[in-house]
């Protein structure tokens, strides 16, 4: 076995490190901490100048390095308050990188480097699996092969960066069927392995609290909250309302979700039914959205359904029409629901009891509800008459409204007039509780946006929304303040409902069309890797296996398959290159291959170096073998150079005995 | 003079060429690579260079060679009166016959040893190598040819440029070969000073040839084969001189088309040198430094680098 030797590391070997673990670091700049990815990064720059390649010789480094990582532990651990869990070791990890390159002296921290950077670089998809992320780790594909061939070139190694990195890219090409194959065969995991307890990281999405601003700050996100696909026409806006958490319980300031969890029974639809199939990203949370309102438990999508999977169970309906999912959402999930837009939900037992209290604070609010219902004779003339009086007075809708403090429903229904939809539900709601009648807040979201070619439907975090339901006549109904406030939020979307000069995301606005239409593309792409390659769990794969004729195949069977394509392809490249070898000329194709045995024997040689030098230096290595040596760098170097032409075909017979005669690897390895 | 029996492999040629380096090695101690160049040279027609400091034999070689090849030899020291007419030669009226009458200069040698080239004003400099270049002297109207074979070693002193006329690139470009003699390692040193000044030994050697033979060398040089793939190998080296290739760094400048042209001649006389009927990439390796130094570089000492760092980045193809 050839021990590997301890070499200094060439200026182009410490080029390509540094280039991969910046390729490796530069994904993560969004996930972790500010000052990590300044220090990291800053570490592995810090390395290519001057004056810090000499400290790699001095003793100092021995002191300093420990202490550097001694440092960067702690104050991971001072910033997260524990330390073994999935972020903080990334952010270690991150740092240790730099520190690791500020010691690199020789080939063997070379080989080492190469790993953490390969871990480190795999640590990105903890974070997100976009396709951009996919995107992100090529480089570093590509950094690695060429570190991989520098390392193994080794004081050889030229400033030929091009040569470098031409070999890895076709390596890599080469590579991709076998990547194809195992992401299709290879057996998948019910669920992610780093789901770990500790780092339920906050994620942008509704939550069971509603407390003024919390919405409109939900609304300035552009990302994606789901998508989805209609089977028949999407209905129109002012019917999308997306149900997601209702809230019944109010403290005065924050509206919150009750803690007990009954069974609810469907509605009865009274419209025509719509299905579709929603595409939820992971929220961390239970709630599964449909449109108001749901008929039936969200099943699996039909066209991946098969052929009676148990999948009701994955599902489960509140008594206030909540879809909840079993578990929460981490990971995203596709399933289809049959919902109407109108639809009767009698009220059940306890409902009213739920929805009617209210905290003694907000006086102002409860002395003006119960001034106006005294003034009208029936529950829904005092419902039209709150409305009424949102849409006369001046009220306005904006995503600044002013802090409010004390009593905010007060404060905004009386002196500042400013707010968002969850100020406008919030005190919608407490009107009609003061007033005597059962009511809640109900939040999801409202509108989505038809992709480019209109086949299925973008709901963003910006078209988050809250609106309220009264139990008036024993059934629940809509009543959305905002609405009367701004009606074209509920057409048109939010940003033609704000003022100009509002800072709403860029896509809420209608403007700007080749940008939306720029993201709306991206959108497109990205919704099929995460349906396609994401979303390409268990469940499709044994789908898709059973179209191959694969029933229920067993691990070994998998393997079997895998190794079977793996190889295939493999003799194919391989052949493939032999083959245009022969095609060439047939002496150097044995001489190449005295050449690659004699490279794994130990010996390579060099890309200048003649046939006659490289024979007398294998023969000065290999002694026992010299004649045959000798007689190979002869014979090729007539053949290739010589003016032979009858004689050819003789000495090509003699080459290839005497290639064939040279020992095999293991024993040149043994005898040098 | 005894001929051993042709080997398969090997081509009489080349036995005899190998007497004529063990003879020189005998005068010229521990010298060998620069001998062999100097005769590769020499059967190649090109013209040679030699940067050196005075008294590590130059002359002593230049001498050597024109007494183991049996063809006649002369001098010239460059200094900065010299003129023209006393390298070529001169017409001096005769009173007797009553006519000018030409007289021959030193340069209708067959070897010319010019010592110091780059202390003679420039244009002495480019009579001589105007006269390399074309073989011929043209004085008073009349073509007078200069012997064959033909072959001008010239020294030039690196260490005192003060008060010369160092030789301009393109003339530079006429020496085939720019190469240094350096000092001789301990042992040949020893030889040295133990038996004292070698050119007392230079009347002593028997010639090995004539001018006929070293024509008839000549021509064997040029039937040396010479491959597609070499060609192809030589191609890539210009090419990495260019920077055209990608490989390399550029260079201050490049090989020329006729670099390459007399590239090919210095590596077949080299091969013939080395007993091969045929040019290997080897051969082209071993004379590309002293051809391509002071091409690429303006003297042999800077230009070695650079002409080793092109060797090694190009690959053979």
């Amino acid at each position: 076995m050839q021990k590997s030797a301890r070499l200094p590391l060439t200026r182009a070997q410490t080029a390509w490190l540094a280039a991969l673990l910046l390729s490796a670091q530069l994904p993560l700049w969004m996930s972790v901490l500010d000052w990590v990815a300044l220090v990291g990064t800053g570490l592995v720059i810090l390395r290519l100048l001057p004056p810090v390649r000499r400290l790699g010789s001095t003793r100092l480094r021995a002191l300093l390095l420990p202490a550097l990582a001694l440092v960067a532990a702690l104050g991971i651990r001072a910033q997260f308050g524990y330390f073994l869990a999935r972020d903080p070791c990334v952010e270690f990890l991150y740092l240790l990188i730099g520190i690791k390159f500020l010691e690199a002296r020789d080939t063997r921290d070379g080989s080492l480097l190469v790993c953490l950077a390969l871990f480190l670089a795999v640590t990105q998809f903890f974070y997100t699996q976009s396709l951009l992320a996919a995107l992100l780790a090529l480089p570093v594909v590509i950094a690695l092969g060429g570190t991989l061939a520098s390392l193994r070139a080794g004081a050889a190694a030229h400033a030929d960066w091009r040569a470098q990195l031409a070999e890895p890219v076709r390596l890599t090409l080469q590579g991709i069927p076998i990547a194809i194959v195992l992401f299709i065969l290879f057996p998948r995991l019910a669920g992610p392995l780093w789901g770990t307890a500790t780092d339920t990281a906050a994620r942008t999405g509704l939550s069971e609290r509603m407390a003024p601003g919390s919405i409109s700050e939900l609304s300035l996100s552009d990302a994606v909250a789901f998508r989805v696909d209609f089977i028949g026409p999407p209905p129109s806006p002012r019917d999308r309302y997306w149900r997601g958490p209702v809230l019944s319980r109010f403290d005065g300031r924050e509206w919150s979700a009750l803690s007990h969890l009954k069974l609810g029974s469907f509605a009865r639809r009274e419209s025509a039914p719509i299905d579709y199939t929603v595409t939820l990203e992971a929220h961390g949370k239970l709630w599964l959205f449909a449109l108001e309102y749901p008929l039936a438990l969200p099943h699996a999508p039909t066209d991946e359904a098969t052929l009676g999977a148990p999948v009701n169970d994955i599902a489960l309906l509140t008594y206030d029409q909540q879809l909840l999912a079993r578990n929460m959402v981490m990971q995203s999930v596709r399933y289809t629901v049959r919902s109407a837009s109108r639809a009767k939900v009698t009220a059940v037992e306890g409902d009213v009891a739920d929805n009617i209290g209210l905290p003694n604070n907000n006086q102002r609010s409860a002395l003006f509800a119960r001034e106006l219902r005294s003034r009208v004779d029936s529950d829904r003339a005092y419902i039209d008459a709150v409305l009424a009086w949102f849409h006369g007075d001046p009220f306005v809708y904006t995503l600044t409204p002013p802090l409010l403090d004390r009593d905010p429903v007060d404060a905004f229904l009386f002196d500042t007039k400013r707010g968002f939809c969850e100020h406008y539900a919030g005190a919608f709601v407490t009107l009609l509780r003061a007033a005597g009648i059962p009511a809640r807040v109900v939040t999801g979201y409202q509108g989505g946006e038809m992709s480019l070619d209109a086949d299925y439907m973008i709901v963003r975090q910006s078209d988050a929304h809250a609106w309220a339901e009264a139990l008036l006549d024993g059934r629940w109904q809509r009543f959305d303040p905002t609405a009367a406030v701004a009606p074209s939020r509920i057409e048109r979307g939010l940003g033609a409902a704000l003022p100009a000069g509002e800072p709403v995301p860029y896509l809420a606005r209608m403007e700007m069309t080749w940008l939306k239409s720029l993201r709306l593309h991206w959108d497109a792409v990205s919704y099929q890797w995460q349906r396609g390659v994401v979303g390409f769990d268990v469940r499709r794969q044994r789908d898709l296996l059973r179209e191959f004729g694969f029933d229920n195949p067993r691990p070994v069977q998998l393997a079997a398959a895998i190794a079977g394509v793996v190889l295939a392809w493999t003799a194919l490249v391989l052949g493939f290159s032999r083959l245009r070898a022969s095609q060439v000329d047939p002496e150097l194709a044995l001489w190449g291959r005295a050449c690659r045995r004699l490279a794994r024997a130990g010996l390579a040689r060099r890309p200048d170096e003649g046939p006659i030098d490289f024979a007398d230096r294998a023969a000065t290595r290999w002694p026992q073998c010299s004649v045959a040596l000798l007689r190979i760098g002869e014979l090729y170097a007539r053949l290739r150079y010589g003016p032979e032409r009858e004689q050819r075909a003789a000495l090509l017979v003699r080459l290839r005995v005497s290639v064939d005669s040279l020992p095999s690897v293991r024993k040149l390895r043994a005898q040098s | 003079m005894t001929l051993r029996p042709a080997q398969t492999q090997a081509i009489p040629v080349s036995e005899r060429l190998a007497s004529v380096i063990d003879a020189l090695g005998r005068v010229v101690v521990g010298k060998q690579t620069p001998l062999k160049l100097a005769l590769a040279c020499l059967l190649a027609r090109g013209h040679l260079l030699i940067e050196d400091i005075p008294g590590v034999g130059k002359s002593t070689l230049a001498q050597a060679l024109a007494g183991t090849l049996g063809i006649n030899y002369a001098r010239i020291q460059f200094t900065s009166d010299l003129l023209p007419a006393d390298v070529l030669g001169v017409s001096i009226f005769d009173p007797a016959a009553h006519a000018f009458r030409f007289h021959l200069g030193p340069i209708f040698h067959s070897i010319v040893l010019a010592d110091e080239i780059n202390r003679a004003p420039p244009k002495t400099q480019s009579a001589l190598l105007e006269a390399m270049e074309e073989r011929q002297v043209s004085i008073d109207g009349e073509t007078r040819p200069l012997p064959e074979p033909f072959f001008v070693i010239a020294t030039q002193n690196p260490a005192e440029q003060i008060g010369a006329y160092p030789l301009p690139e393109s003339q530079l470009d006429r020496f085939l070969m720019a190469i240094e003699l350096g000092y001789p390692d301990p042992a040949a040193e020893r030889e040295l000073l133990v038996s004292g000044d070698r050119r007392r030994r230079i009347p002593e050697i028997s010639p090995c040839a004539d001018a006929a033979t070293l024509s008839a060398w000549q021509r064997e040089v040029d039937a040396v084969h010479v491959a597609p793939a070499l060609l192809d190998y030589v191609q890539a080296l210009l090419a990495a001189s260019r920077g055209t290739s990608g490989a390399t760094p550029r260079l201050q400048r490049g090989l020329s088309p006729r670099a390459g042209l007399l590239l090919v001649a210095a590596s077949r006389a080299w091969a013939l040198l080395a007993g091969r009927p045929m040019v290997l990439p080897e051969d082209v390796q071993a004379v590309f430094p002293a051809l391509a130094a002071h091409r690429l570089a303006g003297s042999a000492r800077a230009g070695g680098p650079q002409a080793q760092a092109l060797l090694h980045a190009v690959a053979l193809p």
